[in-house]
């Protein structure tokens, strides 16, 4: 119930402001027309309003949402991977790589031998899938320093 | 007779040795896909065309890579549904109730190469099926106006969340959502920004192939994680294959009523492929009578809704290549990559590219028979596939997709967008929010757009003009039956549908 709830009133804000913010786009150059740059959106915020509300009256049952230790869990997850992408260009695809799926397998519950081994087999493997018969270049980051 | 020399040139593309690999690979990676429970075909395929893309390929390889790795998943899906009771994707659910008692009795690999067989009779029929209505359906959609694509369009969404769906409205939102995400951008009959907020990036708007990469895959990844999923299932192991002919052809009448059935089903609207593999056992069920033992591991329990769902399966081609309008998540996915390739689908696709539309279409043919063959002799490694524990998988898949998304412009900010929408779409499916409409909204948002505003500049700002013609007010109501019906009829159902698998549960329990 208070899922849907919550979405209901975010989905009515979402609603708002951008129904708003097309009702202030500026007049198109050359004059306004039947149909502007804001009717589709304005049509879409109505709908997406109405909807909302429809969920406020009549939220449906809550799935059960993970515990605090889970959503912890999975905000780690989505980290690793923001991190994944931070470490790419600078460092090279084949660390960042290691790191992502070695930590990945890790928390998917694998020992931390395989889940390393994992790692560095898939970085090397896509590595040169890509790099060699593939032909698409992925950044090779530090290694490029030592390898040339 | 033009269609078969269509098809005929359609062979011509589709058999040269560069493209025969293809489809084996699509076909491979495709059933691979299918078969691991939790990838299925629209995550599978969404995964893929980053990296199609990505790798320059011609748009006729790259369709016929994707459309045999669409197949391969329909065949692929039936592997975990018979070995470990979990259907790899929802259309296998009913292959579930026989298939896995049939596995318990020691008769796995005779279930297996039954599902083969008959997916291969249901695909084969409804590509012929494909071949016949696709043409007469495009030559009559010529005949629509904006008017008419707008209201389809709205169809489209009505009828998504199908005749068994719980909350329309969850529909409808999720369709706002999407459709929301494609008004970002500079707009482009008037050039005006919308919703940029100065971000350069945004100019060109979202790009959908990082949305449904994130939404699916990434979600994915969280909910494995957060169902404890990584140390995979237990599988009832395969035995020696011992199939007689009289075997199939005790299932050959099975296989022609679930393809007929489910083709029709996959064509319509609304329907899909889990509906025509219900409809498909049911009938069966009823017409063999008291003489079969369905539920407890009956063959023709096994081949109904595989015929019905692969059959399905390429019904859904007819609306998705004819008018642009898909009628499932993976055929949404499908047109992903033919808005990608810039190849837009409609009426005109079948005379503009005649050549690309007829090699999909043999290579649907082609990709079939790679199907059969790989699946009776080489069954043995696909199941060996299963036994790799998702906690070792997941995560290169995850990379995999990573790699794809990064390699299309080689940007950081991609791969963000794309953690972005993974974390949107954990969100959204905790909330029953389906994630097909929004993906189908940012596909199909603009040319909505697009028609609304040709019409209503056709008809200078009269709004009357979407519902004037019989032709649109017939599409409308459809689209409003769509969306009222579930309502009265899917209750009862869904009903039906829990109660079948209720039984096999206490069967095997």
């Amino acid at each position: 119930m208070i899922g849907d709830r919550i979405l209901g009133v975010v989905l009515l804000l979402l609603a708002v402001v951008y129904g708003w913010e097309a009702a202030m786009f500026p007049e198109p150059f050359g004059g306004s027309e039947a149909v502007g740059p804001e009717t589709f959106p304005l049509i879409l915020s109505v709908v997406l309003g109405l909807s909302s509300i429809y969920l406020l009256v009549r939220p449906d049952e809550d799935e059960e949402w993970p515990h605090m230790k889970m959503l912890a869990e999975l905000g780690f997850v989505l980290l690793i991977l923001a991190i994944f992408t931070l470490m790419l260009q600078p460092v090279g695809f084949i660390p960042a790589t290691t790191l992502m799926v070695g930590v990945l397998c890790w928390r998917m519950g694998a020992k931390p031998l395989p889940s390393v081994f994992t790692g560095v087999g898939s970085a090397v493997v896509v590595y040169v899938l890509f790099n060699f018969l593939l032909e698409l270049h992925l950044p090779a980051g530090l290694l490029k320093l030592s390898g040339g | 007779m033009e269609t078969l020399n269509f098809l005929l040139q359609g062979f011509a593309v589709a058999l040269t040795p560069e493209n025969l690999m293809f489809a084996a690979i699509g076909a491979i990676l495709g059933t691979v896909i299918g078969a691991l429970p939790g990838l299925g075909p629209a995550n599978g395929v969404a995964i893929l065309i980053p990296l199609a893309f990505s790798l320059g390929l011609p748009a006729s390889s790259a369709l016929i890579l994707l459309t045999s790795v669409y197949a391969g998943a329909m065949y692929g899906g039936r592997i975990s549904s018979i070995l470990l009771n979990i259907p790899g994707d929802e259309p296998a659910m009913m292959t579930c109730l026989d298939g896995y008692p049939m596995a318990l009795k020691g008769r796995a690999a005779e279930a297996l190469a039954i599902s083969a067989i008959a997916s291969f009779i249901g695909s084969l029929l409804a590509t012929v099926g494909l071949v016949i209505l696709a043409p007469i359906l495009a030559k009559f959609a010529l005949r629509f106006g904006p008017a008419e694509y707008f209201a389809l369009f709205t169809l489209a969404f009505a009828t998504l969340g199908g005749i068994t769906g719980k909350n329309q409205v969850k529909t409808v939102v999720a369709a706002c959502l999407g459709l929301m995400i494609a008004t970002v951008g500079v707009d482009i009959t008037t050039g005006n920004q919308r919703y940029t907020y100065d971000i350069l990036e945004l100019y060109e708007g979202v790009d959908f192939i990082i949305a449904i990469v994130g939404l699916f895959a990434i979600s994915e990844l969280l909910f494995f994680i957060e169902m404890h999923a990584g140390e995979g299932f237990k599988k009832v192991s395969l035995n020696k294959l011992n199939l007689s002919m009289k075997d199939i052809i005790q299932v050959l009448p099975t296989c022609l009523r679930g393809s007929v059935l489910g083709f029709i089903a996959g064509v319509l609207p609304g329907a899909g492929a889990s509906l025509g593999s219900f409809l498909s056992y049911t009938m069966e069920k009823k017409i063999v009578g008291k003489s079969g033992y369905f539920g407890e591991g009956d063959p023709r329990g096994v081949a109904a809704p595989e015929a019905g769902n692969n059959a399905a399966a390429n019904g859904a081609l007819v609306p998705m290549l004819t008018l642009g309008v898909p009628g499932s998540g993976t055929t949404a996915v499908l047109l992903a990559m033919l808005i990608s390739l810039n190849i837009q689908p409609g009426p005109m696709l079948f005379t503009q590219n005649a050549e690309l539309v007829w090699g999909v279409i043999a290579a649907l043919f082609v990709g079939n028979l790679i199907l059969l063959l790989l699946n009776i002799p080489m069954i043995g490694i696909f199941v060996k596939l299963l036994s790799i524990p998702p906690k070792y998988l997941m995560p290169v898949v995850t990379l995999v997709a990573s790699v794809g998304i990064f390699a299309i412009s080689n940007s950081p900010l991609d791969l963000y967008f794309m953690i972005g929408f993974g974390l949107l779409g954990y969100l959204l499916r905790k909330l029953h929010i389906p994630l097909v409409p929004v993906i189908l909204g940012m596909l199909l948002g603009p040319e909505m757009e697009k028609s609304l505003r040709h019409a209503l500049t056709i008809s200078d700002g009269d709004w009357t003009i979407l519902w004037s013609s019989g032709l649109s007010v017939g599409i409308w109501a459809v689209a409003i039956a769509g969306l009222v019906l579930p309502y009265l009829i899917g209750p009862v159902l869904r009903r039906r549908m829990a109660a079948a698998q209720d039984r096999d549960h206490s069967i095997v329990d």
